[in-house]
């Protein structure tokens, strides 16, 4: 009798059996990561999401950060991040580095992710692929090669560049790493660009092409001193023939693609890329906008007179030069690559090796006859290969005012061995490569960067 | 029961001819009365009557050895075992004691109850009178103070604000730390995140408690008394039982009114006071003339434009503590009524609470409804049912960081004018303000300021509907026999409406409008059986083994209105479409919880017991592979004071205990270990494209969070418990504690959870309850004391910035307590420079501010906690003070290293007077200045993170004064009124304490679960306790 008692009272608490599927829930506004990655649309979408962080970054984050380290833009208005680049006093605290930094590190996951899902994707073409596969190696490439330079010292710091680069990350594993050297991250980045180069098409819509591999590796030799490299592949995308010199000065247009935009972000009305510029730079909607540019800046570019037309981008106002490269824009395309930087690179590499100078003097002349109108200050045919070197030097720092090359352009030439200084300070003073954040130090044996400011 | 009836009806008829034997009596309840319809059982209901309305019984039965069991709903049951020889009448008259949470003979575990003698668990229980003594903002922070090794710690004097309740220390990094609250049964939904850390207060998911509901509340704190809840553990559990009918009909009321007011008050510097201090900094700066003014100068003024500012800026003195704070009044009322008849009883109450904070503009109020119900339609089954209804309104203000008080302690310059006193031109003529219109500012984060227009303007109201009901069926299989199977439903609902008016600001006349709502459905089954067997007359086991199932869903939605004329419940339109709303849009996420258990009792001899719990815990948030946990218990205790051997004068009562069981904590978000993407419909492009992206990292090997706990303890009663002791050590290492560890950006996200870290927490607890004097005038001490030693012993290969307590600072160190402040430790002020002179890492004096010598240098948690209770009672009167304290903790003044640190837009506290002037002051505070470098701080980085602002917070508060009046019974009409009371309570009426800040008891707002368990005892401009002065008036009729 108690037995059967005891059997069906047990019976009853029994009515929850063993159910493994009362435990089985799964998010439900997301997809699974196992599933995520199916279809080559799929893999297609994630490789644009690699370009939509890009986008966040050179849409004129990148940009404003790398100047306020060099000397063309005067001290920022309040913004306590501003100032702290600017003083070349970021911490792993501060907010902006790491935010570049994370941004950065997040569009190489996902490339890496790209990569690594090509076997679990059904149908997918070889040619489909190889493109993928070459545009996640540009993603990534153009993402190390931006972080080496804002958050280490240059290359050329150390003779065999065995000095502490950045985190090089070639796959998407969830361990800490340490910082390569600067030598292997630029190695890495050069076999990406190479075989983005080798392998992408020539025309891919806004996304990475041949072209825009070769601009990068151009820039990536130049940044590296090899001259040589440099000229070779600026010269590639220059005579490829696909991009021609704009007669118009302003190179950030809205809704169409400015004909020397070899790379660049897209920004549309409903998705402004371009936002740093236009809130930070910009003055005819803001009598004193956060950022302007040095007194240094002004007086070099005064010293072109009043012919050069570049002397447009500056207004000068309560004490202040402000720059109107951005004014009167809501929303516009930022070329990254393009065809005057292509030009800029491959004159002053030429005159750096004693090249070519016909060839350089002409790229210098291309750009001087759009400042200053057609003949009006031309390098002599006949220049040295010094003052094709000082013209060009001078013609980038004008042109590419508020890009974000400057900074590292003379970092370079400091590593070379000229004597350069930045703002008072020696060109590699702690401080010039910005901090790592917070987070990269919580796996132990992280190594900083030295602090201390460049003052 | 039919067939019970008819064997009596047998027996009673048959009785009279064949039995000779009698066996009479009169049943009667603990107070002497007498208890009709009682049942009386004979031979697990072979034959049985119903006591008459004398609660006399007769019985007839036939010679020889019965058992008879007489019950009465709401009393515990008896048996007894008589032998009747032939012809014999015998009298057995039988005392039934109220059911178990009545007394404190009983106590309330884990699906079910036991015999506190029997208890081998460690288990602290608080009675309802102490919870409803004190005015509080939420039922729980009335247990400060009431159980040894239970911290509590209210976070703040605004209303409808929880408390931090921590058992036996915290043993949790990132999973939820608190103990895990059950009402009547149901694991309730306790959410302190639904709306982060909005307008600095974290939501409160006890606040719609109604404390007067509250029967008795039982604090489970080792493994062998939470095993049996083994998933959900760790941290304690609370269990609380609501009220039940009883016997009779009796009706109760009570009700409570008040005030009350800051228990301290920020001492923020007046204008002359600032603008000197500004100007000093200004000229230590090297700047010379006027200093410029926040939000009226600036330092490329001219210097006739700054003066003159500076000069207009002395004609204004606003007193912003005073426009923020007040006396807010309280009105509570409270109305029960408990039925009991033979086959059902019942417990019905309403109440309203109506609680204003010093806060002006603050409130909470309550209005809530229970019914309980016991029914027993028959003799073997009992139908239970509770239901709970109550909403909470909270009318919100900005508090802390956000705004109110906040703003009064931080960016309210006194020279700002509440209101313009006279129209202001612009240049051209044109009228810019009106004379009576708010001045508002801009904080340094471009935030519109002014806490009176924004209290006035500004309409913000929480609203929390929360029902939880639960059904319970309880079936006598046989005597000691019994199957329960009870189903709870606990739903929550929480709406958080702000209306910001175009008044507020500064750049747009549009209004605005949100509407934040959520839900959370949770429900609960559980089925037990439990099998008593006596074995024989000195062995008996108690089996219990059952199972359970939770679901919780958790779904809600978010609404803008970005030109709106009011908060969506006041316009008629929004409310219409806040009611079409979509409402699971908001992260729907659900989580399950599927378990079996069983506990067995071995007792021997009633003086020797043994108990082993063991539970399977599954939860959905783990992966298959690490979803179950098994979590064991087992105790002993041994009575000593009863073995035969054991004598004493002295000592009447000597029981040991002893405990080992492990417990676990899951309480982590629901879809922590997916590796997940963006929703493929994200509506994310880039030149419209649309992109498909990782949200977060998987963690496949994510598993449960456990404890090993270790506890022995003795209790003792003296001179026939005249005083009652209780030693209880306990020593618990948690294990693969659950961190979400800020992983390098470098590997593509922010954050990964994890199993990391390992907890130790040993303590010591002691109680003592001695009752001084007896007789006439009577004097009761119940004190408390609790030791805890808290120590993080593993975090893997992670640094301590792994995991931080939000913005507090307060970080994972190896070898310190969780919740350590890690800080750049300063040494003193250079009295020939005014400099502030920091300790390296080596403790080597530095003028260098720099991360990198950050280190520990203190924390919050306390090393003792306790209360102390003194009650009196001469005749009628009674007087109760309980003392709460706390010793050793620091407490990291997060906004004092503002409120004292650089010179900024920033009101200063008056102590940052003693600063350095001139070369050879010796001072506390360093050379004023404007800008943070001259302190070796980084450019754009005024956070003066030091351990100047650590300080001792040990505090003896007088948590509760209540002198009351007891009336005579009487009648009033045809009414009887008995246990009149009327009581005038105080609460915090004062504190001591070294702490020079606000409060030394602070729990501010946090920013998660995380930051809760890391971040106590952080301030950052956190409002102080409230001082309460209430009347209250109870009678039951």
């Amino acid at each position: 009798m108690k037995t059967k008692h005891l059997l069906l009272a047990l019976g009853l608490m029994g009515t929850l059996a063993s159910c493994d599927r009362l435990l089985d829930f799964e998010p439900g506004d997301v997809i699974l990561a196992e599933d995520a990655i199916r279809t080559e649309d799929d893999l297609q979408r994630l490789l644009v999401s690699t370009y939509d962080v890009l986008g966040n970054l050179y849409g004129g984050r990148l940009q404003v950060v790398n100047e306020l380290r060099g000397d063309n833009f005067a001290a920022p208005n309040n913004s306590l991040d501003f100032t702290s680049v600017y003083n070349r006093e970021t911490t792993f605290f501060t907010g902006i580095n790491g935010g570049v930094y994370s941004d950065l590190y997040r569009a190489i996951y996902r490339a890496n992710v790209v990569i690594e899902r090509f076997d679990f994707v059904d149908e997918l073409s070889d040619a489909g692929r190889t493109r993928m596969e070459a545009e996640a190696r540009f993603v990534r490439a153009v993402s190390h090669f931006a972080a080496v330079r804002m958050f280490a010292q240059p290359y050329g710091y150390t003779a065999d560049n065995s000095h502490l680069g950045v985190p090089l990350r070639l796959n998407s594993s969830q361990t800490p790493a340490p910082r390569s050297s600067v030598g292997d991250v630029y190695a890495a980045i050069v076999d990406d660009l190479a075989y983005a180069a080798e392998n992408l098409p020539t025309a891919n819509g806004v996304y990475a092409t041949k072209s825009a591999a070769e601009g990068f590796l151009a820039m990536v030799y130049f940044q590296m001193g090899d001259y040589p490299a440099a000229a070779q592949f600026a010269d590639a995308v220059i005579s490829s023939g696909l991009y021609e010199m704009d007669d118009d000065l302003d190179r950030f247009e809205a809704d169409v693609i400015n004909p020397e935009m070899v790379f660049g972000i897209v920004g549309r009305i409903q998705d402004n890329r371009s936002t740093w510029f236009r809130d930070n730079l910009r003055s005819d909607n803001n009598p004193s906008p956060q950022l302007s540019l040095s007194e240094d800046f002004q007086f070099f570019l005064s010293l072109s007179g009043a012919g050069d037309a570049r002397n447009q981008w500056v207004t000068s106002s309560g004490g202040r030069y402000l720059c109107n490269r951005f004014n009167g824009k809501e929303y516009f395309n930022v070329p990254v690559i393009h065809l005057t930087l292509m030009k800029l690179v491959r004159a002053e590499s030429l005159a750096e090796v004693g090249g070519d100078l016909t060839v350089a003097i002409g790229d210098i002349n291309d750009i001087r006859d759009r400042a200053f109108g057609a003949g009006n200050f031309p390098l002599s045919a006949s220049a040295s290969a010094a003052e094709v070197l000082a013209a060009a030097r001078d013609e980038f720092r004008k042109e590419t005012v508020c890009e974000g090359w400057w900074t590292d352009h003379l970092v370079r030439r400091g590593a070379a061995g000229e004597n350069i200084t930045i703002r008072g300070a020696a060109w590699d003073c702690p401080g010039m490569a910005l901090q790592f954040p917070n987070s990269e130090t919580t796996a132990a044996g992280f190594v900083l960067n030295e602090e201390g400011g460049c003052l | 029961m039919r067939k019970n009836i008819l064997w009596t009806l047998t027996g009673l008829l048959a009785g009279g001819v064949l039995h000779a034997q009698t066996v009479t009596g009169v049943v009667r309840e603990s107070k002497g009365e007498t208890l009709p319809s009682a049942s009386v059982l004979a031979d697990g209901g072979k034959q049985g009557v119903f006591t008459g309305p004398d609660g006399r019984y007769t019985l007839k039965l036939t010679p020889g050895s019965h058992t008879l069991e007489f019950s009465f709903i709401g009393y515990v049951k008896q048996r007894r075992t008589v032998e009747l020889t032939a012809g014999q009448t015998l009298t057995v008259d039988v005392v039934l004691k109220e059911d178990a949470v009545a007394i404190g003979d009983v106590v309330v575990v884990g699906y079910g109850v036991q015999r506190r003698v029997a208890v081998t668990g460690s288990i602290a229980q608080v009675d309802a009178k102490q919870i409803t003594a004190i005015q509080t903002p939420s039922f729980e922070a009335a247990l400060q103070g009431q159980a040894a090794g239970v911290q509590v710690s209210q976070s703040s004097g605004v209303a409808g604000a929880g408390s931090l309740v921590r058992v036996r220390g915290v043993a949790s990094i990132s999973a939820g730390g608190d103990p895990l609250y059950v009402v009547d049964g149901i694991p309730i939904t306790q959410e302190y995140f639904l709306r982060g850390n909005s307008g600095a207060m974290n939501n409160n998911p006890l606040a719609s408690i109604n404390p007067n509901d509250i029967e008795s509340v039982e604090i489970l704190k080792d493994a062998a008394a939470t095993g049996i809840y083994g998933s959900r553990g760790a941290n304690g559990v609370i269990l609380i039982t609501t009220k039940r009918g009883r016997k009779g009909t009796s009706f109760e009321y009570s009700s409570r009114v008040g005030w009350g007011t800051a228990a301290s008050r920020p001492n923020m510097t007046d204008t002359e006071t600032y603008l000197g201090l500004r100007q000093e900094a200004w000229e230590n700066d090297g700047g010379t003339g006027y200093v410029w003014l926040p939000n009226v100068t600036s330092p490329l003024d001219d210097p006739e434009t700054r003066r003159a500012a500076y000069q207009n800026a002395l004609l204004t003195h606003t007193d912003w503590v005073g426009q923020t704070i007040g006396t807010g009044l309280k009105n509570a009322h409270s109305f029960g009524v408990r039925h009991g008849a033979e086959k059902y009883s019942f417990y019905g109450g309403i109440a309203y609470d109506d609680n204003h904070s010093y806060l002006l503009g603050n409130s909470y109020e309550r209005i809530s409804g229970r019914m309980n119900i016991d029914y027993r339609p028959i003799d073997r089954l009992t139908l239970t049912g509770s239901t709970s209804i109550s909403q909470g309104r909270n009318n919100r203000i900005d508090a802390a960081w956000s705004g109110g008080l906040g703003d009064a302690m931080s960016n309210a310059l006194p020279y700002y004018p509440v209101r313009y006193d006279a129209d202001v031109l612009g240049d051209n003529g044109d009228t810019l303000h009106r004379a009576g219109e708010y001045f508002l500012w801009f904080d340094e984060w471009g935030g519109t300021k002014n806490p009176v227009a924004v209290r006035e303007l500004k309409k913000w109201r929480t609203t929390e509907s929360r029902s939880i009901s639960n059904l319970q069926l309880i079936y006598r299989l046989a005597d000691d026999l019994h199957f329960k199977a009870s189903g709870g439903f606990d739903y929550m609902h929480l709406r958080e409406d702000q209306f910001n008016p175009g008044a507020l600001s500064i750049t747009t006349d549009l209004g605005t409008a949100n509407r934040y709502a959520n839900y959370i459905l949770n429900w609960n089954y559980n089925a037990t059986v439990d099998y008593a067997y006596e074995l024989d007359d000195t062995q008996r086991f108690d089996f219990l083994v059952g199972s359970e199932f939770q679901r919780t869903d958790n779904f809600g939605y978010g609404l803008f209105f970005p030109n709106a004329t009011g908060p969506v419940y006041e316009v008629d339109s929004l409310s219409q479409e806040a009611a079409s709303a979509n409402r699971t849009v908001n992260n729907p996420s659900q989580h399950s919880f599927l378990s079996y258990f069983a506990r067995t009792n071995y007792t021997l001899k009633d003086r020797y017991f043994f108990q082993a719990t063991a539970r399977v815990d599954g939860s959905s948030r783990f992966g298959r592979e690490n979803r179950y946990g098994f979590f064991p218990s087992v105790s002993a205790g041994w009575v000593i004071s009863d073995e035969s051997w054991f004598q004493s004068a002295s000592v009447n009562f000597l029981k040991l205990r002893a405990s080992w069981g492990r417990t676990g904590n899951a309480a982590l978000p629901d879809y922590a270990r997916f590796g997940t993407y963006s929703a493929r419909d994200n509506g994310i492009t880039y030149a419209a494209d649309s992109i498909l992206f990782p949200l977060q990292p998987e963690n496949p090997t994510l598993r449960w969070e456990t404890s090993q706990t270790w506890d022995a303890s003795v209790e003792m009663g003296l001179w026939k418990d005249r005083i009652t002791l209780q030693l209880a050590a306990y020593h618990k290492r948690s294990e693969d504690v659950l961190m979400n560890v800020s992983t390098p950006a470098s590997m593509g996200f922010s954050n990964l959870w994890d199993n990391v870290a390992t907890i130790l927490n040993r303590g010591v607890e002691f109680s003592v309850k001695s009752r001084n004097l007896v007789g006439k005038f009577e004097w009761t001490t119940d004190l408390n004391i609790a030791r805890n030693y808290n120590e993080l012993e593993d975090i893997g290969n992670y640094t301590p910035d792994a995991v931080s307590g939000g913005t507090n600072d307060s970080r994972v160190i190896v070898g310190r307590p969780v919740g350590s402040f890690y800080l750049v430790e300063h040494s003193h002020v250079d009295p020939a420079t005014g400099l502030p002179v920091y300790l390296d890492l080596n403790g080597n004096e530095t003028f260098d501010y720099n991360n990198d010598i950050r280190k520990y240098v203190g924390d919050g948690l306390p090393d003792i906690i306790g209360g102390m209770t003194n009650s009196f009672r001469y005749g009628r009167f009674d007087l109760s003070a309980l003392a709460t304290f706390s010793i050793g903790a620091k407490i990291f003044d997060s906004s004092a290293k503002r409120q004292l640190g650089v010179v900024s837009g920033w009101n200063m506290r008056t102590e940052k007077l003693d600063r350095w002037r001139q070369p050879g002051d010796e001072a506390t505070y360093p050379r004023l200045t404007l800008d943070e470098t001259t302190y070796g701080l980084p450019s754009g980085f005024p956070w003066w993170n030091t351990s100047l602002f650590v300080y001792d917070a040990s505090y003896l508060r007088l948590r509760n004064l209540t002198l009351g009046y007891n009336l005579p019974d009487f009648d009033l009409g045809k009414t009887q009124f008995q246990s009149f009371r009327l009581a005038f309570n105080v609460t915090n009426l004062f504190t001591i304490t070294n702490f020079p800040g606000l409060d030394p008891e602070v729990v501010r707002d946090f920013e998660n679960a995380q930051d809760r368990n890391m971040s106590p005892n952080v301030t950052y401009l956190t409002p102080p306790q409230e001082r309460a002065f209430t009347f209250s008036l109870s009678t039951n009729f």
